[in-house]
């Protein structure tokens, strides 16, 4: 698929963006602070629904657009796929309020009609290659989860669904249970959030053990290869919440001898999980009644990066702590391709790349191995400083366009 | 504003607090009414004191009357043993405008939402269970917004209704009548499939 026409208005630094994409490579360039990356962001929102830099999605609007009047931005596409062309619209406002303060609102069209966030699934599909992603091996556990969820969103509306349901009634209960805390009151009003949680939970569960076991086995092949079989490398999920394990406490105790997850037995249904599931939340009522928190659940679910080397026999480590950094991105590295490999499986077709100013960061081999896949992309948009990053040959074959002050020079 | 007489700027304020009501209308709706030549701010003032002096809560179903009971619970004419639960006094004269049910109501006043600070005893929901252990009632409709909200309120109302040997039933819900399936967005349609007829 690829992206054919591409509209921002008021978003970030574009005033006003009317700009036709070609196919294949598209490398934009010019100094910091232009413009690039935002050019990138615009066509993951679209993609995902959401922002890959920020959570405050406030911040996407042009901070000229408010003092004018007008705070929205508004970011339009057609994307060409299958041959057929579709329109993604994305609008981001602020509605001024009484008292002052303002609403914050998005809404998503496709083909014009009114849509929700899971309908974007399978609309547009992008791969994001940015140095921050070296965060997704040595940041928190949320920045996996994160990861986790716009990937699985982007092919999968009834993932993002139950995400967005789950993340909702999260929500509610935990307001629930500090009112039961501070106040007391009838703990049946947790029951409906928890069935949500419960049957919600179980879903993103396993559509996340599927993805992580699958990136895993494609990291590993592309890992040997970047690191000419010196080193291997192995994803692993950790559900906060296994019906078939102790508790999340002991098996963290327990430490990094563990067995990959491989998942529930198969002589647990899904029925069965649910009502382990709603047991697990109810056990720990008292406990998360003191605390005014839910603590059971994938909302804590974790990701870790494994890595060895054959010299070393059996001894592994932990990437997140103990890799150094040079590891870190190549392990991230490897995790990026195996997510293209899966969403090129996964949809039949071929996502558009975003590469922001990756390469300074890579070595030439591992240069050269991502820019060949970057050439067999049917789109891919990259950013760059510094033009002599990319060989005259590369150069030649791409298009290039300059990012100066919010405009492009064609 | 200080160019504004403060009666006047005193209105602009009071109104802008309406839901709905920004600045800009606020002020609009100030001026026509001191410009208006006839008896509408009078007639408007005593409607507004009016609307809480004359009227109070149902102390059956707890919609907004005027007289207690309320004409729906005070009709011998409606099925008394049929009641349909709703969040707001709006739902009901949604209902009663359609002319297609016979019954009476309970009227929860809001749904269960505790990050709004709506919990279930902020609703009318002890009164409801009270009013089905007296006895003679025979079914419940649900009829809370099809929205998350109220979707968990009548997940909770189950939970409460199930032990009372009372048949329960929700409203039934999928495509609009004169939509169009295209435009229709996954959820609704996967329940309007889940919830398809015999013909």
């Amino acid at each position: 698929m690829h992206i054919r026409y591409l509209s921002l208005t008021n978003f970030r630094n574009y005033a006003r963006l009317e700009l036709a994409l070609p196919e294949r490579t598209l490398l934009l360039h010019g100094a910091n602070a232009q413009g690039k990356t935002s050019l990138l962001e615009a066509v993951y929102l679209l993609a995902t629904g959401a922002s890959p830099l920020t959570s405050t999605e406030r911040q996407l609007i042009r901070w000229e657009a408010e003092a004018e009047g007008l705070p929205y931005a508004r970011v339009w596409a057609e994307v060409v796929r299958r041959d057929q062309a579709q329109e993604l619209e994305i609008i981001l406002e602020k509605k001024p309020l009484a008292n002052g303060s303002s609403r914050f609102q998005k809404s998503i069209r496709i083909n014009r009609a009114r849509k929700r966030r899971a309908d974007l699934a399978g609309h547009l599909n992008v791969v994001l290659f940015t140095p921050q992603d070296v965060e997704l091996v040595s940041g928190s556990p949320s920045v996996r989860r994160r990861y986790l969820d716009g990937t699985l969103c982007q092919v999968d509306g009834e993932y993002c669904r139950a995400v967005g349901l789950y993340a909702e009634a999260l929500r509610q209960r935990n307001a629930a249970l500090r009112h039961l805390r501070d106040e007391g009151g009838d703990q049946s009003q947790l029951l409906p959030f928890e069935e949500t949680l419960a049957r919600t939970g179980v879903l993103i569960a396993d559509r996340r053990r599927g993805l992580v076991a699958t990136l895993s086995q494609k990291a590993a092949e592309i890992h040997r290869r970047l690191t000419g079989a010196l080193e291997w490398l192995r994803l692993e999920y950790r559900p906060n919440f296994d019906p078939a394990a102790p508790p999340a406490r002991e098996r963290y105790q327990m430490g990094l001898g563990l067995p990959p997850y491989t998942g529930p037995p198969p002589e647990v249904g899904d029925d069965g999980l649910v009502e382990a599931f709603r047991a697990a939340l109810q056990a720990r009522r008292p406990d998360e009644i003191l605390r005014g928190m839910t603590l059971t659940g994938p909302h804590r679910d974790e990701m870790r990066f494994i890595a060895g080397s054959p010299a070393q026999g059996t001894h592994e480590v932990d990437l997140g702590t103990f890799g150094s950094r040079g590891q870190q991105r190549t392990a991230v590295l490897s995790l990026k391709l195996a997510e293209l490999a899966w969403m090129q499986e996964h949809t039949g077709e071929k996502p558009v790349l975003l590469l922001d100013e990756v390469l300074a960061e890579l070595d030439a081999s591992r240069r050269r191995y991502l820019l060949a896949q970057v050439e067999a992309a049917e789109q891919a948009l990259l950013t760059a400083t510094d033009l002599e990053m990319f060989s005259p040959e590369f150069r030649q074959r791409a298009t290039l366009w300059e990012v100066r002050g919010g405009v492009i020079l064609t | 504003m200080q160019t504004i007489p403060a009666p006047v700027a005193q209105l602009i304020e009071t109104l802008a607090e309406l839901p709905g009501v920004g600045r800009k209308t606020a002020a609009r709706l100030t001026f026509f009414l001191l410009r208006d030549k006839s008896d509408l701010a009078a007639r408007l003032a005593t409607a507004l004191q009016e609307l809480r002096e004359r009227t109070r809560f149902c102390s059956v179903c707890y919609n907004i009357t005027e007289d207690d009971p309320c004409p729906i619970c005070a009709d011998p004419s409606r099925d008394h043993a049929t009641i349909c639960v709703v969040e707001e006094p709006l739902d009901v004269i949604a209902l009663e405008q359609a002319e297609v049910y016979k019954g009476v109501y309970h009227v929860l006043h809001g749904v269960l939402s505790p990050s709004e600070g709506m919990f279930v005893e902020n609703l009318r929901i002890g009164e409801l269970l009270a009013r089905v252990r007296k006895g003679g009632v025979r079914e419940v409709i649900l009829a809370t917004n099809p929205t998350g909200e109220g979707d968990w309120t009548a997940a909770y109302l189950v939970t409460q209704l199930r032990p009372l040997d009372v048949r329960v039933t929700r409203l039934g819900r999928g495509l609009p009548v004169g939509g169009d399936l295209e435009y229709a967005d996954v959820v609704t349609l996967t329940r309007a499939m889940e919830g398809r007829e015999e013909v």
